[in-house]
C-alpha cells in the first residue's frame, strides 16, 4: 500500500501548512476545517541531520539517523534517515513507513534514502 | 505597575536528591524566607514540568504550600516546559506589580532522577510536536544535534568551540558548592586524547557527552515583593526590571532560517526595553546552555555579540568570569545542572547573588545589571529577565 503524509492548504489564501494548524498561519482564516489536505512530495534536499546515540527507551536499534528535509514544494519535514554517509545538501527520496512501535500502536512517518 | 524586588533567595544542591519532590520544592523557599527575614507570603508559585509523569504526583503546589505551613496562602503550579521557572517568576512579578499581592514566593523544582536517564530524556521529548517530531524518535539532544550541524556549516563553529564552553562552565561550577558537576576537564582530554571516544562519546552527532547538560534533581526559590516590603528587609535592593517572552513555531523544521532562535531575540529585546537598558549594560548573564551550542547562539541572539561571532568572543575569553560579559558564572545548566522546572529560578538566584555581591569565589566585579535567558522547548517558548541593583 502506498502511503502519504499530508500537508494542509488554506482555502482562502492557498498557504500550505505542515503540520496541520487550526488557523491559517498566513491569512488568519479561522473558519474551522477550511483546509484541503494535499499529499507531500517525497523527493527533497537534506538540510541538516544527526546520528542519535541516546534513543528513547522504546527504540530497539543502536543508533537512529534523523534529519530535516526541504521537499520539492518548499515544505520542510523532520524524518528518519536510512543513509550510510549523509551530507547536508544531499538529494534524498522518502517513503512512508512505520517509524515507531508503541505497545498498542504503530506510527507511520517519512523515512529518507539517498536519491 | 508597581516596582518589584527580589528580597530573598534559596537553592538546594543540584544532584540526585533522595527526598520527595514536594520537599525539594519547599526547602529553597525556607532558605529564601530566612534570607529575606520574613515568615509569611501572600501566594506561592511552583514551577515544575514533570511531577505528574515522572513522580506520579499532581497538585504539587498544594503539597508544597502545606509542607511549608503557609496555608491558607494561594498556590499553583506553572508549567512551561524547561522555561517553567522564569514563567513562574513572571507570574509572581505580575501579582506584585498589579498590587494584588505584596509578597509572593516562587519556587522551581524537579526530581528527574527518580527514573533512569532514558525515561528522563523520553519525558522531556514529549514537548516536541507529537505527530511531526516525537514519533520519529526526536529528542531534545537530537534537535540540538541537527541545529549544531547547521550552525557549524554556516558560521564556522567547531567541536573545539563547543568543548571550550563545556570547560568554562565546568570550571565555574567548581566554584559553586550547589552545582551538580564538580569535575575539571580540558579540551585536550575530551577531544584530542586517545580516550576521548570513550570518555566523551557522541550523543547526537556532532554533539558529544560533554556538550549536554546532566539530568538533575534540584530546587531554587526567589521571594518577590513590593518596594515597601523590600526596604524593610535591610538587604541590598535588587529590582526585577524587565521581563520578555516570545514563542516560535512548535516544529523546528518550520523556521524560515534554521540557524535563528527568533524567540530568544524577541524575548531578550522586550526584556531590555522594559528595563530601559541595552545588552551592553549587562554585567553578568545566565544563559540556557542545555547544550554547549546554545550558550554561543544565545549570546548572539540576546545582543551581546553579532550573529555568527559568539564563538569568537568565547575564544577571546570574553565570557569567562573576569571577561567583558561573564556568562554562566554558576556553571550554567552544563555545570550547575538542569532540573527542568527549577532552572529558570536557579538562573535568577545566581543573578540576585551576583548583584548583591555575595557570590564568593565566583563573584563578578560590580555587575550592576544582570540578565537571564530561560529557553523552553527547542526555542519555541523563551522567557528573559533583567535585574538591576539599586543601592
Amino acid at each position: 500500500m502506498k502511503r502519504d503524509i499530508y500537508a494542509y492548504r488554506c482555502r482562502k489564501c492557498g498557504h500550505l501548512h505542515y503540520p496541520y494548524r487550526m488557523v491559517c498561519a498566513k491569512c488568519g482564516e479561522n473558519e474551522h476545517n477550511e483546509f484541503d489536505p494535499e499529499p507531500l512530495p517525497k523527493a527533497g534536499t537534506l538540510l541538516t541531520f544527526t546520528e542519535l546515540y541516546a534513543l528513547p527507551g522504546d527504540f530497539e536499534v543502536p543508533t537512529l539517523g534523523l534529519g530535516i528535509v526541504e521537499l520539492e514544494n518548499g515544505i520542510r519535514i523532520t524524518g528518519q534517515l536510512r543513509i550510510d554517509e549523509p551530507a547536508s545538501g544531499m538529494k534524498v527520496i522518502g517513503e512512508v513507513e512505520v517509524v515507531r512501535n508503541e505497545e498498542y500502536e504503530k506510527y507511520y512517518g517519512m523515512v529518507f534514502c539517498e536519491a | 505597575m508597581r516596582d518589584v524586588y527580589a528580597i530573598g533567595i534559596g537553592i538546594t544542591s543540584f544532584t540526585r536528591l533522595e527526598f520527595p519532590l514536594s520537599e525539594i520544592a519547599a526547602y529553597p523557599v525556607m532558605m529564601a524566607l530566612k534570607d529575606a527575614g520574613i515568615r509569611k507570603v501572600d501566594h506561592l508559585y511552583v514551577a515544575n514540568m514533570g511531577s505528574a509523569r515522572v513522580n506520579h504526583q499532581t497538585g504539587l503546589a498544594s503539597a508544597v504550600v502545606d509542607t511549608l505551613s503557609l496555608t491558607p496562602a494561594g498556590a499553583e503550579v506553572i508549567e512551561n516546559g524547561p522555561a517553567s521557572g522564569a514563567s513562574a517568576i513572571k507570574q509572581g512579578f505580575l501579582a506584585v506589580a498589579s498590587g494584588m499581592h505584596d509578597v509572593v514566593a516562587v519556587t522551581g523544582a524537579e526530581r528527574m532522577r527518580e527514573v533512569n536517564s532514558l525515561e528522563a530524556t523520553g519525558f522531556v521529548a514529549t514537548l516536541t510536536h507529537p505527530l511531526a517530531e516525537y514519533i520519529y524518535g526526536v529528542t531534545l539532544p537530537s534537535m540540538a544535534g541537527m541545529f549544531t550541524r547547521a550552525y557549524m556549516e554556516k558560521y564556522g563553529v567547531t567541536s573545539r568551540h563547543l568543548a571550550m564552553v563545556a570547560v568554562k562552565n565546568q570550571d565555574n561550577a567548581l566554584l559553586n558548592e550547589f552545582a551538580h558537576i564538580h569535575q575539571a576537564i580540558t579540551v585536550e582530554g575530551i577531544l584530542d586524547s586517545p580516550e576521548a571516544m570513550t570518555n566523551n562519546p557522541y550523543v547526537a552527532d556532532p554533539l558529544r557527552f560533554f556538550d549536554c547538560c546532566p539530568v538533575s534533581d534540584g530546587g531554587a526559590s526567589v521571594i518577590l515583593a513590593s518596594r515597601q516590603v523590600a526596604e524593610k528587609t535591610g538587604r541590598p535592593l535588587v529590582r526585577l526590571a524587565g521581563i520578555g517572552q516570545a514563542t516560535d513555531t512548535h516544529c523546528v523544521h518550520e523556521r524560515e532560517e534554521p540557524t535563528d532562535l527568533l524567540a530568544v531575540r524577541r524575548a531578550a529585546a522586550q526584556s531590555f526595553e522594559m528595563a530601559g537598558v541595552s545588552p551592553s549594560d549587562v554585567g553578568v548573564a545566565e544563559l540556557h546552555d542545555a547544550f554547549t551550542i546554545l550558550e554561543i547562539v544565545e549570546s548572539e541572539e540576546v545582543g551581546f555579540f553579532k550573529k555568527g561571532e559568539g564563538h569568537l568572543a568565547l575564544e577571546r575569553g570574553e565570557t569567562r568570569i573576569g571577561g567583558k560579559i561573564p556568562i554562566n558564572p554558576s556553571g550554567g545548566l552544563k555545570g550547575r545542572g538542569h532540573p527542568v522546572g527549577a532552572t529558570g529560578v536557579a538562573q535568577a538566584y545566581e543573578i540576585v547573588l551576583q548583584l548583591r555581591g555575595e557570590a564568593g569565589k565566583r563573584q563578578v566585579a560590580d555587575p550592576g545589571i544582570g540578565f537571564t535567558c530561560n529557553f523552553g522547548g527547542f526555542g519555541n517558548n523563551v522567557v528573559c529577565l533583567t535585574f538591576a541593583r539599586e543601592n
